[in-house]
């Protein structure tokens, strides 16, 4: 790994380590290997948010010529955001692709990534079935979200109406993630998410 | 790139710190607006990118870029740094200013070349001398040169070659003008032109001649062993075929100017010798008088295309 980058993703590390967001439990930050090319970033759900309670894991690849380009990273924790990617956890957040700055931090960077859970910005989606839901059915968004988060982030709200359906799913032999997410595709409506199933 | 944080005694001011390598700023420029600082190289990298601040993302170009206040380079060329060589044993604290010129003398460099004692002639970085075997190097040396040598003899070889097929070209291309100057007036011209410049690159490329001992020369050489000799010495010298010839023939007195065809006329014209530029014929006690060398000379002591004189010694 380049000199400059392993320079500045351990200083970064100290950095965050001694955050006041680390202290307080909404950020944290590990390491996958040896060679500071890969860390483990993990966030926690912003209050007054679907993704409260919820504890994301993040993926973070630092590039070899990082920090003139934004390190790669992707929720690896299952998520329903207008940003995210309900399929690969692929982010669309502009300080990770044009608006990088080489001064940013990983530590800015993933309280950037808190503060979109917070924010969702729905005119420049990652997952245009998740906008669209977003934009037209609010209500059935943020409940669809805080499943999400209670299935796959830990999160404390169960939504039983959706609990059982995805288990009515299950019965037919279908794989739950894989019901869950027709389910959220077709706005819990049993019947099409079925159809499309089976199609 | 700037240089490690942990290097310096006591604590960094933020200020001095690049935010891009996250190093104490080394060499540094600032963006003219927002005035942030950055490493030399690190900041010309990250324009090189994409022209903006790197901090807060506002338009700046490489020309854009100022040296930074006197004030924060006081403050770097203060700070205490261990040497580059610290890991090699260097205990040296210097002021961050006088860094570059303790690394360029610092006796702990592994990279610093020395001569070896045992003999071999090599200078070779300090932390290979205790690996350096004076044999096997010269060896590699030794075969390294023996490959360019082949390379040599294969390219020398090549070039012959090329030079022959040169030569062979020309031979027929000069028969060809020979045959061309016949028949047209403007040829003719421009071949004895040519010819004149071929004879006056010759005479260049001789070596002037010293006569020592006028009296020494030899005014009816022997044809067959003295003149023959000369002829080849003159033809592997690069005489014109063209003159060689009459070259030859004016070895004679028989065929010398008024001035020096008796030895009465010569006697009368010693102290004129003197005037004659004269060439080595390589290898012969003789010397050339060419024409186009001597064109200061009175007539009656120069003939077309040149004299050749031939001596018992007295050359140099
Ligand atoms: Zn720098
Ligand atoms: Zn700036
Ligand atoms: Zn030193
Ligand atoms: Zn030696």
């Amino acid at each position: 790994m380049a000199n400059i980058a392993a320079k500045r993703i351990k200083r970064e590390f100290k950095e965050v380590m001694n955050s006041e967001e680390v202290a307080g439990g909404y950020i944290k930050l590990a390491l996958v290997n040896d060679s500071w090319t890969e860390l483990q970033g993990t966030i926690v759900g912003p209050p007054d948010t679907p993704y409260e309670g919820g504890t994301f894991q993040l993926e973070i690849k630092v590039p070899e010529t990082y920090p003139f380009n934004p390190p790669k990273i992707r929720f690896v924790t299952k998520i329903w955001h207008p940003n995210v990617s309900s399929v690969t956890g692929a982010i669309c957040l502009d300080i990770l692709k044009d608006q990088w700055a080489a001064a940013l931090t990983l530590r800015t960077v993933l309280l950037s990534i808190q503060a979109l859970l917070s924010a969702a910005e729905a005119g420049d989606p990652q997952d245009a079935v998740v906008a669209k839901q977003y934009r037209e059915s609010q209500q059935l968004f943020l409940l669809t979200a805080r499943h999400w988060t209670n299935v796959y982030a830990g999160g404390p709200s169960a939504i039983w109406e959706f609990d059982q359906k995805v288990q009515r799913l299950l019965d037919m032999g279908i794989d739950e993630h894989e019901a869950r997410v027709a389910l959220s595709h077709y706005d819990w409506e049993l019947e099409r998410a079925t159809e499309q199933l089976f199609s | 790139m700037g240089f490690e944080i942990k290097r310096f005694q006591g604590d960094v001011d933020e200020e001095l710190i690049c935010p891009i390598c996250s190093g104490v700023l080394e060499d540094p420029l600032q963006a003219p607006a927002c005035e942030h600082a950055f490493c030399r190289a690190c900041i010309n990298e990250w324009i090189s990118r994409q022209p903006t601040c790197p901090v807060d993302r506002q338009a700046v170009t490489a020309s854009q870029l100022r040296p930074v206040p006197r004030i924060l380079r006081n403050l770097l060329s203060r700070l205490c740094t261990s040497c580059d060589n610290a890991p090699h044993g260097c205990n040296a604290v210097l002021k961050l200013d006088s860094l570059a010129s303790h690394l360029v003398e610092c006796e702990f460099n592994p990279k610093r070349p020395m001569p070896c004692e045992a003999g071999c002639g090599l200078v070779i970085p300090k932390d290979e001398l205790a690996e350096h075997n004076c044999v096997r190097e010269l060896r590699a040396l030794i075969t390294s040169q023996q490959g360019k040598l082949t390379d040599f003899q294969q390219e020398l070889a090549e070039q012959r070659l090329i030079i022959n097929e040169h030569k062979r070209e020309l031979a027929l291309l000069k028969e060809f003008m020979r045959a061309m100057r016949i028949s047209n007036p403007t040829m003719r011209a421009l071949a004895d032109q040519m010819e004149r410049e071929e004879v006056i690159r010759w005479a260049n490329s001789l070596t002037r001649a010293r006569v020592t001992r006028w009296g020494g020369m030899i005014s009816t050489p022997d044809d067959v062993l003295q003149v023959m000799m000369i002829k080849r010495s003159l033809s592997e010298s690069g005489c014109p075929p063209h003159i060689i010839d009459d070259l030859m023939e004016n070895c004679h007195e028989r065929r010398w100017p008024p001035g020096l065809s008796s030895l009465e006329t010569r006697q009368n014209n010693r102290r004129l010798y003197e005037k004659y530029v004269c060439k080595r014929v390589p290898g012969k006690q003789a010397v050339l008088v060419l024409q186009c060398d001597n064109t200061h000379v009175d007539e009656h002591m120069m003939v077309e295309p040149g004299l050749v004189m031939i001596f018992a010694h007295g050359i140099e």
